[in-house]
């Protein structure tokens, strides 16, 4: 029930710190005038900007007659347009997302911070849409900024369940062809697959002049590989086993990871792609108003 | 050197040990890997301990479900495999500590001589034959026994362990503490003397296998010095070596085994025996002493024999012997009778002099006290009456003492009185009767029964007297015209020596007797036409000298004219004397021991005080009171010679011990009847002209080799310190 929904994913002292938070696309969008984001396109818009010379072919209704009386010359109006922000909130519900070290899956997790950027971005007056992948696109809603879409994601966001495998780097390809307007991507994912499929997806974003931010969640224990005794780990997405002692290769392992992590932040950065590493350990609430704290700072 | 010590070879038959002499040596000289404590090597098997630990555990490893295994695989090829090696390793490595610490205490031993190995510890048993027979030569034999022992003494080192044990009867150690002092074995040794006991090898191996058996030395030794007598090797009641036949697979457990015989003079003579028999129908005091001679030479010998009585003496006979047999000598001897005599008989000098005597001891003669049991009622002449005054001092010369009583009184008498008894005619007996006669018989005392009218065949076959004297009664036998007895009589050893008119015999007709029946009984004397007629068992009491008490006697006729002419023929005397004075022998038979065993003398009465004995040496000792049944004292005979027993200075017995007449055949076991007794030992032979202590010093060579094993632990363990330290903090 989306009231459900509402009442599970937004708690009251989370809304109310979102309330003073804000989302800012960094670069420039298209869109209509309602939110708060700036549009690159001269058109017809609440604030005036300049006048330019009339020339055939131009609306009649956009003369400014007001300058014709004084000047006996036709000009027309341009005006700067406060256009919506189109949000896509792009969801791994692979399997992986399943795991969970202490109570809280990586994927319920990533429901909640995927319901507070909804939130924010609807508050903001943006167009938020919803996309829910594994190895394939499992849910898209368009992004839109009517009332109900918070409701509606939210509801897609309750009904969310990990199952298959993964492959981040197809579904992105393929949201990227789908999406025709420049936009704001918004990654939540583990992004546990192969670097060199994932990035490429990121930067077709880029290409496409999309902004990109990727929520990189992790479980505390897939960051650390804090086990105690030997065990026989069963992977959660093929169902491969392998018998290890972590302590011995814990170090080595904990490497790895920061390699891979280092290795996707210094991508991103190069593609201007916003990389936040974020472990579930920590309140999604702070992990995220961290960001757009730092965000804000850094304009 | 040991030859200096060993100089008899040629003299004597020693060449079933001089072939050896020219061949003496270590047997082998090998590399032998062997372990002192191997009962530690079940210790091993803890090593599977890691390995059974290390599959339970993987058997517990928990499933963990993960999100990726993505990184485990990049770590796989190199990491994760060297973890696996590493686990690997560390069960190899804890499995080898457990391995090599439960080697350790197995103590593993490299013997053998190979160049480098240093002296092992050694635990030595050195058996000495220190009986009788060593001591021929005037005691050089022993002499040179010692001297051997002094030379193995003198190999001992730092560390080394030793016992002495002597292999006279009965093995005995010196040193069964053992003794890490070479002093202290030499010191022993000049304390050693030969003693008259005869050898016993066997049971000293036995003894000094025992001892070494509790060493915890790498190498044990025994050595076994001695004339190699072949009596020696026998078991107590066994016959010679060839009841060893059998060869035993070598124990490597026992010790390495040397033997180094020593050859003296094997010719000897020697006495086995002596008894001393009171001559039937001879005038008091006048006993037959009779001696048997035998030859252990190879050749035919003569030899003279003395007898002596009371250190004088008393008579001197000579006997030709052939090689290897044995001949008799007899003597008279007469004494006083109311005394105890001691005395012995004696051959010249010869290779072994211990058994050049033969001691024997000769009873007090008192009069031989008989009771006569005749029925209670009955008239006229009985049995009784003819047995009374066939025994009557008048006619006996003194010689008995008769006494006459109903059956009844039986019960009452004295039991330690009477020497014979003599049932004339009992019908029955009652059951306090039948004990009485029990222990007198039990106590050495003679029994005659003489059947006739008023015997019960049924209470007989059911009683006690049955059992007593082995006869079971089927039926009277009547032979109205008689059965003549002279046939059965004449020859018999009863009656030996006595001179028969013909007709005194010849006309003794029976007509009337018990037909008897006495399967277990080998003394019959038969009378053709009835059946057995007199038969004599002798009882076997287990605590009796020689295990022996009194023998029993059935005359299956009456001593009634109605039954035989017995009673009226002047026959009946001598018959009966012959049988009271037979039937007495048992209760006065002197005893007459080996030297190591106890001598035990019948008392004629409990010891109104302290009964001592004066041992040939003339040391007194306290002798110890028995009742076997009837009163008894002993002591143990540790040396030969007259022994005589006093109460309150007053001599009530003598007992005479002597060397155990084995020692008189020096004949050596030969090296391979040795071999085969000793065939599950590894067994070196010293022979004459063989360096003793090359021999010996070879086979000490060796090397323990724990301190190795522990030191590889100690390694392995601070390798698995270093595998198993924590790799990730």
């Amino acid at each position: 029930m989306p009231d459900e929904s509402y009442r599970r994913f937004l708690d009251p002292v989370v809304v109310s710190k979102l309330a003073t938070m804000e989302l800012r696309a960094r670069l420039v969008v298209e869109g209509f005038v309602t939110g708060m984001h700036r549009s690159p396109y001269k058109g017809f818009s609440v604030e005036f900007a300049e006048h330019r010379q009339y020339m055939p072919g131009d609306p009649l209704k956009h003369i400014d007659w007001k300058v014709y009386a004084k000047t006996d010359r036709f000009y027309i109006k341009e005006y700067e347009e406060e256009t919506n922000l189109r949000g896509y909130i792009l969801l791994d519900a692979s399997r992986s997302m399943d795991y969970a070290s202490n109570g809280v899956s990586k994927l319920e997790y990533s429901r909640y911070l995927s319901a507070a950027l909804i939130y924010l971005m609807l508050k903001q007056q943006d167009s938020v849409g919803l996309m829910v992948f594994d190895e394939a696109v499992r849910e898209f809603v368009a992004p839109r900024s009517s009332p109900t879409q918070l409701h509606t994601l939210l509801a897609k966001l309750d009904h969310a369940e990990a199952s298959d495998e993964t492959d981040i780097g197809i579904v992105l390809h393929e949201l990227a062809r789908r999406v025709k307007r420049r936009g704001l991507v918004i990654l939540v994912s583990d992004l546990l697959d192969d670097p060199d499929r994932v990035l490429p997806g990121l930067k077709h974003f880029r290409h496409l002049k999309h902004e990109v931010i990727v929520f990189h969640v992790l479980d505390p224990r897939e960051a650390e590989f804090n086990f105690d005794a030997d065990a026989t780990f069963r992977d959660m997405e093929t169902g491969e086993l392998m018998t290890t002692e972590p302590f011995s290769i814990r170090s080595d392992y904990v490497g790895a990871v920061e390699s891979w992590k280092a290795h996707l932040r210094r991508e991103c950065a190069e593609s201007r792609i916003d990389y936040v590493p974020i472990l579930t350990s920590t309140p999604y609430d702070r992990a995220l108003f961290s960001y757009l704290e730092k965000r804000k700072r850094l304009g | 050197m040991r030859s200096s010590l060993i100089s008899r070879s040629g003299r004597g038959s020693g060449s079933a040990w001089s072939a050896s002499f020219r061949c003496g040596g270590v047997k082998e000289n090998r590399l032998n890997f062997t372990f002192l404590n191997g009962a530690f090597l079940f210790a091993a098997l803890a090593a599977l301990l890691p390995l059974l630990i290390h599959l339970i555990s993987r058997r517990r490893v928990a499933t963990i479900d993960f999100s990726s295994l993505r990184f485990l695989k990049e770590l796989e090829r190199k990491r994760i495999r060297r973890v696996r090696l590493r686990q690997i390793l560390l069960l190899i490595v804890r499995s080898l500590i457990i391995l090599a610490a439960a080697l350790a205490l197995a103590r593993p031993t490299l013997k053998g001589s190979f160049g480098g190995g240093a002296h092992a510890k050694t635990s030595v048993a050195i058996v000495i034959d220190d009986s009788a027979s060593m001591s021929r030569e005037n005691g050089d034999m022993f002499s040179d026994a010692v001297g051997l022992a002094r030379e193995i003494a003198g190999l001992l080192d730092d560390g080394d362990e030793a016992y002495l044990i002597g292999a006279g009867e009965p093995p005995h150690a010196l040193l069964s503490d053992g003794t890490f002092s070479p002093d202290v074995v030499l010191e022993e040794l000049e304390g050693m003397s030969t003693g008259p006991a005869a050898t016993d090898y066997s049971s000293a191996i036995e003894l000094a296998s025992g001892l070494l058996e509790n060493s915890r030395n790498l190498n044990r030794e025994l050595y076994l010095i001695g004339d190699m007598q072949r009596s020696g090797w026998a078991a107590a009641g066994a016959d010679q070596p060839e009841a060893y036949a059998d060869t035993e697979p070598v124990d490597d457990t026992e010790p390495r085994t040397y033997v180094l015989p020593l050859i003296g003079p094997t010719v000897n003579i020697g006495l086995p025996s002596v008894s001393v028999e009171r001559r039937y129908g001879a005038a008091p005091g006048h006993f037959a002493v009779t001696a048997r001679v035998s030859n252990h030479g190879r050749r035919g010998a003569e030899a003279l024999v003395r007898l002596f009585v009371d250190g004088e003496q008393a008579g001197q006979a000579g006997v030709e012997l052939d090689s290897g047999g044995t001949g008799t000598v007899r003597f008279a001897a007469t004494v006083r009778e109311s005394e105890w005599h001691g005395g012995w008989v004696e051959l010249p000098d010869d290779a072994l002099d211990t058994d050049n005597r033969r001691y024997f001891v000769i009873p007090s003669s008192r009069r031989t006290e008989v009771l006569v049991v005749r029925p209670d009622s009955g008239d006229g002449l009985d049995d009784s009456d003819y047995i009374e005054r066939a025994l009557d001092p008048g006619s006996s010369g003194d010689r008995f003492s008769v006494s006459v009583i109903g059956h009844g009184a039986l019960a009452r008498q004295d039991s330690d009185r009477f020497s014979v008894v003599v049932l004339a005619d009992v019908g029955r007996l009652d059951d306090g009767s039948a004990r009485w006669l029990d222990r007198h018989v039990a106590d050495g005392g003679g029994l005659l029964v003489v059947l006739g009218n008023k015997t019960d065949i049924r209470h007989w076959n059911s009683s006690r007297l049955s059992e007593l004297s082995g006869v079971e009664i089927v039926a009277p036998v009547d032979r109205p015209d008689g059965v003549r007895l002279a046939p059965a009589l004449r020859g018999h050893p009863l009656l030996d020596g006595l001179v028969f008119g013909e007709r005194l015999v010849d006309d003794i007709l029976v007509r009337r007797a018990f037909d008897i029946r006495a399967p277990e009984v080998e003394e019959v004397l038969e009378l053709p036409g009835v059946g057995s007629l007199l038969v004599i068992d002798r009882k076997r009491i287990a605590e009796a000298p020689a295990g022996l008490g009194g023998e029993v006697a059935v005359l299956a006729t009456g001593i009634d004219p109605s039954w035989s002419d017995l009673p009226r023929s002047g026959f009946v005397v001598p018959l009966l004397h012959r049988l009271a004075e037979r039937l007495s022998r048992t209760s006065s038979r002197p005893a007459s021991v080996t030297v190591g065993e106890n001598l035990l003398v019948r008392l004629q009465k409990p010891p109104t005080g302290r009964v001592e004995v004066e041992m040939p040496s003339g040391r007194t000792v306290a002798a110890e009171l028995r009742d076997i049944p009837g009163p008894a004292a002993t002591v143990s005979a540790t040396e030969p010679g007259v022994y005589r027993f006093s109460v309150d200075g007053r001599v009530v017995a003598l007992g005479a011990v002597n060397v155990d007449p084995r020692e008189s055949d020096l004949t050596p076991a030969d090296r391979g009847e040795v071999e085969d007794l000793l065939s599950a030992r590894l067994v070196t032979f010293v022979g004459e002209g063989a360096r003793l202590e090359d021999e010996v010093l070879q086979a000490r060579y060796g090397r323990e080799l724990w301190r190795a094993f522990l030191y590889a632990a100690l390694v392995l363990l601070a390798l698995e310190m270093y595998l198993a330290r924590p790799r990730f903090a």
